[in-house]
């Protein structure tokens, strides 16, 4: 493979804009590639490829004088990211798209791809950072974004390249002010790419898999701990495990989602505490080393943002990592990753199956 | 400019260097308008009208002044279609537009905007050679019918269309008839006399002219409603005559009639590519039954997709496209190949290799060499299910 030339995921925002313009000064043959991964000209916004973040990366691509190409992945973003997506929320899960997305996506079909084209290396504009084929944490620990990258291996791991890894947002901006990128000032996009207006309850509705298993769109009860009414709500598919509002009013203590129960269409609240767990089954384990690691200790992070937590885990007979925390953590939700890290470096994750205790 | 092998003259061909030659004179002091009355206005009008001339014999017109020059072949189509139409409709209240499901996006976008205007469209299928129900299209011409439009020769797949046939019985009926011969013109003989047409539409950068010209063929005696309104081109078309595109036409017109005899060639490449690319596994030629421009192939390469194969093959030093080339260089699935009837991922996996004047015999050796290595490595890195 030609080790000079470096496949570029522009998604047409500042980071992987900059990612693309630091690999050119550094001398590599850089390629430009924008994935449409909704059909058409749907409005998606981020990372999805909606036809305004295309033409900021053609734009950015023309400006740095490097090759650019679209390629549509529509068909396989809607099998491995939406639908696992939607089945998570009827499940009464919240799931971890951009995980999945990395995984088949990005570091699957586009760094296969970037091999067919003869390609040493696939970068993109994430925050974190690669060395010898092992993944750590980003400079910027607000940006580190291996919360979404953890289930890689040695295979892509010692393909990418993570140029902005090593910088913060702001160096990132005045780094593509200084060369005049078109997307130096663009705003970031915080939600899910595929989602407008951050309407999960409709895009779940909507999607032809809700036809008959829309139990989690269905009104139900909302309960305590003891089983106890407290009202009602529209479907479990507006709640997530530790949300605080949009409950009962009238009851003196706030109220936090504390489980959610899709099939029995019902959404179980309870106090602050109740939320709070130490024991959790974690399934789909992937380790970044390639070698499964059956019990040992480390930092979990159960959320993008939660600062990684000391834990003890063991691999148990169904296959599964049971974790125990060293203290109970606020909020471990089913659907959601579970990230492990030694220090700075990634170990490996999976998704949280189930709340033990 | 990168070296690479080009294979996708159906996108557009090299300018030729007789006409660089040719329009040079007007980017200097050949500038004058050729609608004005002093001498170097004259000059230049006497340019235009040899550049007609050309164009007229390329097609075989018998009078120059039948053929009118637009800014391309998307125009000359959209003048036809359109002019045609709302003459008809004015004239005779005929509203009924009839097809082939394989014409050219720029005849396809206009149909549901004369859908919308009340125009009734009728389109034609084809078979799985990509040859057009005859039968089935002749039937559906009645006292309503404005126009048929079927074109020469499908950029996709090069398969060459009756129109002949169809042209006569138009003619019988007293329907207008237009040909898109925007591929087949300088590829193949084509004469508007033997074929019947009406109208016909032509493009300059197809035969190694220059983008922004193309030309329309209307037979004498047709009216059309004029897209662009003004005096210029006897008032079919207006604004000022793009002097450079059209001396271009004229020149790449001439030498594309002069080379016609030259087919043999290109048959020859076209074998050499077929026989290099069907020796791989799981490959079809697509079209490959019924007639075609000797210089077109298109391929159905299972187990990848044909966008994502294209940009390998550039990679790997060879221009060739996954089916038309469009405004974004995005891939959607082609309407040629699913007219005809192939499963989604054949046509997915589509591939057009098309040669013209400046191949040599490196390029398509070189095309040859690298396809096999190419396409196994795309394979083992495809989700598309083979």
């Amino acid at each position: 493979m030609n080790q000079k030339r470096v496949i570029v995921a522009m998604s047409g925002g500042v980071d992987s804009s900059v990612a693309a313009a630091l690999l050119v000064e550094q001398g590599f043959e850089v390629i430009g590639v924008t994935l449409q991964l909704l059909p058409g000209a749907s409005t998606g916004f981020g990372c999805c490829g909606s036809p305004a973040d295309i033409a900021d990366a053609v734009a950015v691509a023309s400006r740095l004088n490097i090759s650019h190409y679209v390629i549509t992945m529509d068909e396989l973003f809607e099998d491995k990211v939406i639908r696992p997506f939607v089945e998570s929320y009827l499940r009464g899960d919240t799931p971890n798209p951009c995980a999945l997305c990395n995984r088949f996506v990005k570091f699957g079909h586009l760094l296969g791809l970037s091999e067919a084209w003869d390609a040493g290396f696939l970068a993109t504009g994430h925050y974190a950072r690669v060395k010898e084929g092992k993944l750590y944490r980003a400079q910027d620990e607000n940006k580190d974004q291996t919360y979404f990258l953890y289930n890689l291996g040695p295979r892509e791991l010692f393909r990418l390249v993570f140029p902005v890894g090593d910088l913060s947002k702001p160096e990132v901006r005045s780094y593509a002010r200084r060369l005049g990128l078109e997307t130096a000032d663009k705003p970031e996009s915080q939600e899910i790419c595929f989602i407008p207006n951050r309407d999960y309850r409709g895009f779940v509705k909507s999607h032809p898999l809700s036809s008959g298993l829309d139990f989690a769109l269905k009104s139900g009860p909302i309960k305590d701990v003891s089983g106890r009414e407290l009202g009602r709500h529209q479907g479990t598919v507006d709640y997530t495990i530790g949300q605080r509002k949009g409950l009962v009013s009238g009851s003196h203590a706030p109220k936090y989602v504390v489980r959610l129960d899709p099939k029995n269409q019902t959404v179980i609240v309870g106090e602050k505490e109740e939320t709070m767990s130490s024991v959790c089954e974690i399934s789909d384990m992937t380790w970044t080393s390639g070698n499964p690691i059956a019990q040992g200790q480390a930092l979990v992070r159960i959320r993008h943002r939660h600062p990684p937590a000391p834990a003890h885990f063991s691999l148990n007979k169904e296959g599964r990592l049971r974790v125990r925390f060293d203290s109970p953590q606020r909020a471990i939700t089913p659907g959601q990753s579970a990230v492990f890290y030694r220090g700075e470096e990634v170990l490996g994750g999976g998704m949280i199956k189930e709340v033990i205790e | 400019m990168l070296e690479s092998a080009y294979l996708d003259y159906n996108a557009t061909a090299p300018i030729r260097p007789e006409v660089m030659g040719a329009v040079s004179p007007f980017l200097k002091d050949g500038f004058a308008n050729p609608n004005s009355p002093y001498r170097i206005g004259q000059e230049v009008r006497r340019a235009l009208e040899l550049a007609r001339e050309r164009v007229a014999r390329l097609l075989g017109a018998k009078n120059p002044g039948e053929i009118v020059f637009t800014s391309s072949g998307s125009e000359a189509n959209s003048a036809a279609l359109y002019g045609a139409a709302w003459h008809s409709l004015q004239q005779s209240g005929r509203n009924k537009i009839i097809v082939s499901a394989v014409e050219h996006e720029s005849m396809r976008e206009i149909l549901p905007i004369l859908s919308s205007q009340g125009f009734k469209i009728y389109e034609t299928g084809v078979d799985s050679n990509g040859l057009i129900d005859d039968g089935s299209l002749l039937e559906a011409i009645d006292e309503r019918t404005a126009l048929v439009s079927v074109m020469q020769a499908n950029n996709e797949t090069g398969v060459i269309q009756p129109i002949e046939k169809i042209a006569a019985v138009c003619r019988e009926r007293g329907v207008l008839f237009h040909s898109d011969a925007v591929q087949s013109a300088g590829k193949i003989p084509l004469d508007v006399e033997t074929l019947g047409v009406d109208l016909l539409s032509i493009s300059g950068h197809k035969l190694g002219a220059l983008k922004g010209a193309g030309a329309l063929y209307i037979r004498n005696g047709v009216k059309l409603f004029p897209l662009i309104a003004g005096l210029q081109e006897k008032r079919r078309r207006g604004g000022t005559e793009n002097v450079i595109g059209i001396v271009a036409l004229g020149v790449a017109a001439q030498l594309s009639l002069a080379e016609l005899s030259n087919s043999q060639r290109y048959l020859s490449w076209r074998r050499q590519i077929e026989d290099g690319c069907l020796s791989a596994s799981n490959v079809r030629l697509n079209g490959g039954e019924g007639p075609r421009l000797p210089n077109t192939s298109n391929f159905s390469i299972e187990g990848v997709d044909g966008h994502s194969l294209a940009i390998a093959f550039d990679l790997a030093g060879v221009c060739v496209s996954s089916g038309s080339a469009c405004a974004t260089g995005l891939s959607s699935p082609s309407h040629v190949l699913r007219a005809m009837g192939l499963p989604k991922n054949l046509i997915k996996g589509a591939l057009r290799v098309s040669t013209g004047w400046r191949t040599t015999q490196e390029e398509v050796d070189r095309f040859i060499e690298v396809f096999p290595r190419v396409v196994n490595k795309m394979r083992s890195v495809s989700l598309v299910p083979a």
